[in-house]
């Protein structure tokens, strides 16, 4: 067993690396990687990544392990369980980190069960407890509570991390580049991609965004989703909906927020004609600043928001996008 | 066809949440049990498959005896027979055990072609048995399928469309397999009460936790226990997040007079920049 921390690069459909593993890299050394003593390493997987790592050493990592092979093309869960599970196997880390994105909750756990690991999922803190076991903070029951979990046994211990819940900070170095170690095999890859359909979109991901923008049912319509595409491109935002709006066929799914759609945690979330349930409140409720405009002024949303605005979404909003236009053109 | 559901009961999350007096755990008195919402989505998933293609659905439930609610509510919307895994420490270990155990049970089951299982349970939202289930089983999972666009039995494989961040990717994923089911997958069907009734006769096979072969688990009895956990709740919280709670309201709520509006509009900008600087 080595006191290494891993952070394992989750990559853009685009082959960048997301924000969320420098936040990880950068989290892990200021609370981890001290006090455990190892080193601080990155793990790149895909196909065609090499020459990412000096953006790894960028944020810290002293040291890359890197599998680079078609096997891991277009997202190829088994590729990435198979390839993580080796390094895992063949290195003992204390501990290994992801981002909480779709894919790395599709892999992750899976990757942990493969090497017989314990996993925590979606961490919004990480330390480490007295006796150095890792030990996160996580929300549950809809983001209604916040667990704190703690490993207690000797073997690596695993956990996602949620975008946006760290801040990156840069601290050079040039990292040792370890590859070749894993070799993959055709024969274990059972699930074949046909098809890799990406969403064009100048817009930033949900996700990772700093600014958010959602419309609800008061939207009335797929056509006026647009007054909340305008506000989101002026503030540089990712667009999101509630789950009303969605199934009413405004947007589609991939812009849901709340339980059983896309956790957020941005700087600023604008909730245009949203009322507030629980549900959505479970994916954007650990937002910085809440903002709302509603013309029920009864809606729970005012209740739990920091700004509002009490009136009709088609009233205030071609203003307020104006000003926020004029203010940020200054 | 031999479908299987791997289907949970979890507290209704509707509900105000209170810590229990030891401080590491929801207070579950009182509170409303309802089958995971996810799970629904499977057990639908898994049901309009079978009216495709023919077979049987078995759903695979583990927990304390309340979970039979759960159980018979999977066999009114159209499943066949379930498989109860029945104890009380379940809800306090790990998912590690808890794929483990499943897994275990469904390897008792015989050969079978496909299991569906929601995305992850609203209660503790981790969403690791489903896949950790599927590694134990060897077999290959897809998780947050968005739609099965095929399944051929007698080729033994499936198509499904699945999502990514910023996009989808379609698969040809061989049987047997295990899948994850999202929200919006389909539209779960409310038990009828003829269903409700037949739901009574299906065949309900009950396993105790003295009943599981623990040899090959690679932990014993103690594990399936909070003691046991790997990764133990130490400690759980109501956050409470403070809020500004600044409202502008107009002098009619809500408002209708064009100045009152630009003004607003321009307050709210100004607060934005200034109070919370976040623009």
């Amino acid at each position: 067993m080595s006191n290494d921390v891993w952070v394992v690069a989750d990559l853009k459909i685009d082959g960048t690396i997301r924000k969320v593993t420098f936040e990880a890299l950068t989290e892990a050394k200021k609370k981890l990687v001290g006090k455990l003593g190892g080193k601080l390493c990155a793990v790149l997987l895909g196909s065609g990544v090499s020459g990412l790592e000096a953006e790894l050493g960028k944020y810290g990592a002293e040291k890359v392990y890197v599998v680079d092979s078609e096997l891991l093309k277009d997202f190829n869960t088994e590729g990435y369980v198979n390839a993580l599970g080796e390094l895992i196997k063949q290195n003992e880390p204390a501990v290994v980190i992801a981002g909480n994105t779709v894919f790395g909750q599709d892999y992750f756990p899976r990757a942990a069960a493969r090497v017989g690991a314990g996993v925590a999922m979606d961490a919004i803190k990480i330390d480490l407890s007295g006796d150095n076991k890792l030990q996160i903070e996580r929300y549950s029951h809809s983001s209604k509570a916040i667990q704190t979990q703690v490993f207690h046994d000797g073997a690596t211990m695993m956990s996602t991390v949620r975008p946006n819940s760290f801040k990156a900070e840069e601290s050079p170095t040039t990292p040792e580049v370890i590859s070749g170690s894993v070799e993959l095999n055709p024969a274990d890859i059972h699930v074949k991609v046909l098809e890799l359909q990406t969403k064009e979109s100048d817009r930033p991901e949900l996700t990772e965004a700093e600014r958010v923008v959602s419309g609800g049912r008061g939207l009335a319509s797929e056509e006026n989703f647009k007054y909340i595409y305008e506000l989101a491109d002026i503030l540089g935002a990712a667009a999101g909906a509630t789950r009303a709006a969605v199934d009413a066929g405004y947007c589609p799914y991939d812009m849901q927020v709340g339980q059983t759609g896309k956790a957020v945690s941005p700087n600023l979330y604008i909730g245009i004609a949203i009322s507030g349930s629980v549900q959505h409140f479970a994916g954007m409720g650990s937002s910085k600043v809440i903002v709302a405009i509603n013309k029920d002024p009864e809606a729970p949303i005012f209740q739990k928001c920091d700004y509002g605005i009490v009136g009709d979404l088609f009233d205030i909003l071609p203003p307020f996008t104006e000003k926020v236009k004029a203010l940020l053109s200054e | 066809m031999k479908i299987l559901v791997i289907v949970s009961q979890t507290q209704d999350t509707e509900a105000k949440i209170q810590v229990s007096a030891s401080g590491d755990s929801v207070d579950t008195g009182g509170m409303k049990w309802i089958m995971n919402p996810y799970d629904e989505f499977a057990v639908e998933e898994a049901i309009q498959t079978k009216e495709k293609h023919g077979g049987e659905v078995v759903i695979v439930s583990i927990g304390p005896a309340r979970v039979i609610d759960t159980i018979r509510q999977a066999l009114a919307m159209g499943a066949d027979s379930a498989v109860h895994i029945n104890g009380d420490g379940f809800a306090e270990t790990d998912p590690f055990a808890i794929g483990k155990l499943i897994a275990s049970e469904i390897k008792k089951l015989g050969e079978f072609d496909i299991i569906f299982t929601g995305m992850k349970i609203i209660d503790e939202e981790s969403g690791q048995v489903g896949v950790q289930v599927a590694e134990e089983l060897g077999i290959p999972h897809v998780s947050l399928v968005s739609k099965v666009v095929d399944i051929n039995a007698d080729a033994q494989k499936a198509v499904c469309q699945k999502e990514i961040d910023g996009g989808h990717v379609v698969v040809e994923v061989p049987l047997p397999c295990l899948i994850t089911c999202p929200d919006a997958m389909n539209e779960p069907r409310y038990a009828s009460l003829p269903g409700i009734m037949k739901a009574k006769k299906k065949p309900l096979t009950e396993v105790g936790i003295d009943d599981v072969n623990f040899d090959g688990l690679g932990f014993g009895k103690e594990a399936v226990s909070k003691e046991g956990a790997r990764v133990k709740t130490i400690s759980i919280e109501v956050p409470q997040i403070e809020r500004k709670l600044k409202i502008i309201k107009g002098s009619d709520e809500p408002m209708v007079r064009g100045e009152e509006i630009a003004k607003s509009a321009q307050e709210l900008v100004k607060l934005l920049r200034e109070d919370a600087k976040v623009i």
